[in-house]
């Protein structure tokens, strides 16, 4: 009944929006109604804590405020300057942006190469590759964490097994403060490249073959059809992977956790980890402080990939 | 656009409104009351974490059976969660009537004010260890009271130790040091001594070396760790490390297996230790008290145990702690889950003085001492477990990263 209610009152839109009469504040309700349990809860549980962390970030709320989490005092911005001051979150954030710089172009090159592989057909049992990449993105990172311990052990593991087969004696990978980031960003591609390389996979499937045809017979090469075919036909999903990838890989959280605990000697504590360890020391508003932080990066990247990347619809 | 003001000048109504409210100068009471007299009856919830919330509620039936009226519920909590799931009961005032309390967590709950003051017509502050008490007293008030306790001492494999020529162990840092040197020349072992060399809880084995040389870490309410002593303390440590004596990046799980093969010819642990290197098949092995410095004194842990003011059942929940402090309560208790006693009188018992590596435990925990209680500890000790970390495997120079050890630490202050 209300849908045809709604239906009918779209079909004599225009005499109606002159004044707003009863039959607009219905069509409003009614609206309204359908829409109430979404935003209650995201009210709740989406915009609440999000106004509320950020009333935390300017007061000096700690874990001993519990029983009365209003008698705390305002701060200003104290937290913001104290956060910039701390020389373990500015490492974190050094350690974090290195991740970043490096670990989303490596996972973009490497998804859009399989996705790429398996798209020329070179390669024969293609379902099975197609599942054999896309394997870590499901598999718990616990699994993921005990595997790679072993592979990377400096003693037993495959990988030093490996070079020292070729004469070279590997380091402690995950125990060196030279190589522990570098072998968080190499498993962290691994990890990840998979959904990209679905994605990837599925916007090269919709380029048309026409266009090759066309580029063949021009006497463009597989290089220079890749360049300027495949590329700029890609931009979108190329687009949505480095967002994507970007907010995720800022965020770096889990692979030190299950792996090195942010050690040895804070080489691979993240902006994450930080704010995990600081909620856990009680002082919530200081971890507040540094989540907002973290937000704010992740919009900065998300603006600069959309004006490097973006639609360019003028040229 | 005026939408976004709007919204703008909502938050920062709100945040002028939040910031009138300030905090209060006036703390709410801690003075403690007593317990009535008389059996106790009604239900008593209790959460406890790992082995002791697992075994608690059968235990809880001998309180039972003297108080018929009474019923006790046990939840049982995973360390994990422990900390997070007490807090989010104390901001929802839905806590238990009693909760297991980790030492360290101590300070930071009783600051909250949810924790009632322990009543002293019920225990006697003599009866406990004395650096087990200590861990219960925040701000000058007692919260709760010790429950276990533990202590650090040296392992060392007796038939190497005799090689090296130490057959009674190590009874002075030089003789520490000596026999390192010696299990690893003379008996064969490809580390002397573990000591952990940084990442969390790592203070824990530096801290009796400090004690041990008169430190102290904190004093008349200000951390104090940029001193002589701790310095010293830090680079004899240190010194096991530089000399390769020390393993740097020992793997989980092969300090037990290698200790029992000989690789490792001692180590620095507390008394869970006897049944894991027992299970591996070790068996020539003994244990020292902490050698000594100035002093011999080592680090006590364990957990208290307390009572919430939004306690349903206070009076019970007491009589079930007062219970629970009875010496023959420990000695049992100690039989069913090899939880020292944290009454002393509870160690005369045959159970715990017939056994020689306990005997060391139990003579040592008589001076054994525990960080101050105060709610910043996890934080300022996970700010020395980095500069530990840094002096032993980075080669840090000891007395610069104590200097930043003590800045970070007066930046986060006491919390009291």
């Amino acid at each position: 009944m209300a849908v045809q209610e709604v239906v009918r009152a779209g079909a004599h839109r225009a005499p109606a929006a002159a004044r707003p009469g009863p039959r607009t504040w219905r069509r409003a309700l009614t609206g309204w109604s359908f829409a109430a349990p979404f935003t209650a809860l995201f009210l709740v549980f989406a915009l609440l804590p999000v106004v509320a962390s950020l009333l935390m970030s300017v007061t000096d709320m700690r874990s001993t405020d519990l029983r009365h989490p209003f008698a705390v005092t305002f701060v200003g911005l104290d937290n913001y300057t104290r956060l910039f001051a701390d020389a373990l979150f500015r490492r974190a954030a050094v350690n974090t942006a290195i991740f970043v710089v490096v670990g989303v172009p490596l996972t973009i090159v490497a998804a859009l190469a399989a996705a790429n592989a398996l798209n020329s057909g070179l390669i024969r049992l293609r379902g099975l590759f197609r599942v054999g990449f896309y394997l870590p993105v499901v598999t718990s990172i616990v699994a993921i964490a005990v595997v790679w311990r072993f592979l990377l052990d400096p003693d037993a593991g495959l990988v030093n097994n490996l070079l020292a087969q070729v004469g070279l004696h590997g380091p402690a990978w995950l125990q060196d403060p030279h190589t522990s980031l570098g072998s968080i960003v190499v498993m962290a591609t691994w990890r990840n490249f998979g959904s990209l390389m679905v994605i990837f996979l599925a916007a090269l499937q919709g380029i048309p073959v026409d266009l090759y045809e066309a580029a063949t017979l021009d006497g463009a090469g597989r290089w220079q059809q890749f360049r300027r075919v495949t590329l700029p036909l890609m931009r979108p999903a190329l687009l949505f992977g480095a967002v994507i990838t970007g907010i995720g890989y800022l965020q770096l959280f889990e692979e030190p956790l299950v792996m090195t605990q942010g050690g040895p000697l804070s080489s691979t504590l993240s902006v994450s980890y930080h704010i995990y360890n600081q909620f856990g020391f009680g002082n919530y508003g200081y971890a507040s402080a540094a989540a907002y932080v973290l937000f704010i990066a992740i919009v900065a990247l998300s603006a600069l990939q959309f004006r490097l990347l973006g639609a360019r619809d003028a040229d | 656009m005026r939408q976004r003001f709007v919204a703008v000048a909502a938050v920062a109504a709100l945040v002028i409104g939040a910031a009138g409210c300030g905090r209060g100068s006036g703390s709410e009471s801690s003075t403690a009351k007593a317990v009535g007299s008389g059996k106790a009856s009604g239900e008593i919830t209790v959460w406890a974490m790992g082995t002791e919330g697992e075994k608690l509620a059968a235990f809880a039936k001998g309180f039972t059976a003297e108080n018929p009226d009474a019923k006790v519920t046990v939840t049982a909590v995973p360390w994990d969660a422990a900390h997070q799931k007490i807090a989010s009961a104390i901001a929802a005032k839905q806590t238990p009537d009693v909760s297991m309390i980790g030492t360290t967590l101590q300070g930071e709950f009783a600051k909250t004010g949810a924790l009632d003051p322990t009543p002293p017509d019920l225990f006697q502050k003599s009866a406990f260890f004395p650096g087990a008490w200590d861990t219960t007293v925040v701000d000058g008030t007692s919260y709760g009271v010790p429950w276990y306790v533990e202590t650090r001492g040296i392992y060392y494999r007796t038939d190497l130790a005799v090689k090296a020529g130490f057959p009674s162990g190590p009874k002075t840092w030089a003789d520490l040091t000596a026999m390192a040197k010696a299990l690893q020349t003379k008996a064969g072992a490809q580390w002397g001594l573990n000591i952990q060399p940084g990442k969390t809880g790592s203070w824990q084995s530096l801290l009796p070396f400090a004690w041990s040389n008169g430190a102290e870490i904190a004093k008349d309410g200000k951390w104090t760790f940029d001193t002589p002593e701790m310095t010293e303390a830090l680079a004899y440590y240190q010194s096991f490390f530089t000399q390769k004596l020390a393993p740097p990046d020992l793997a989980q799980g092969a300090l037990e297996p290698d200790f029992v093969k000989g690789r490792i010819g001692s180590f620095m642990s507390g008394p869970w230790e006897v049944g894991i290197v027992s299970d591996q098949g070790g068996k020539d092995f003994a244990v020292a008290p902490m050698p000594t410095g100035k002093s011999s004194t080592s680090f006590i842990g364990g957990s208290n145990i307390a009572v919430f003011k939004d306690a349903r059942n206070r009076d019970a929940a007491w009589k079930f702690l007062a219970w629970l402090s009875k010496p023959d309560v420990q000695v049992k208790w100690y039989r069913t889950v090899s939880d020292l006693p944290a009454v002393q009188s509870a160690w005369t018992d045959p159970a715990l003085s017939g056994d020689k590596i306990l005997q060391v435990f139990g003579e040592q925990l008589k001076s054994a001492k525990a960080p101050p209680p105060y709610p910043t500890w996890e934080q300022v000790s996970a700010a020395l477990d980095t500069e530990v970390e840094k002096v032993c495997i980075g080669g840090e120079d000891p007395a610069a990263a104590l200097k930043k050890v003590q800045q970070q630490a007066d930046a986060i202050g006491t919390g009291l």
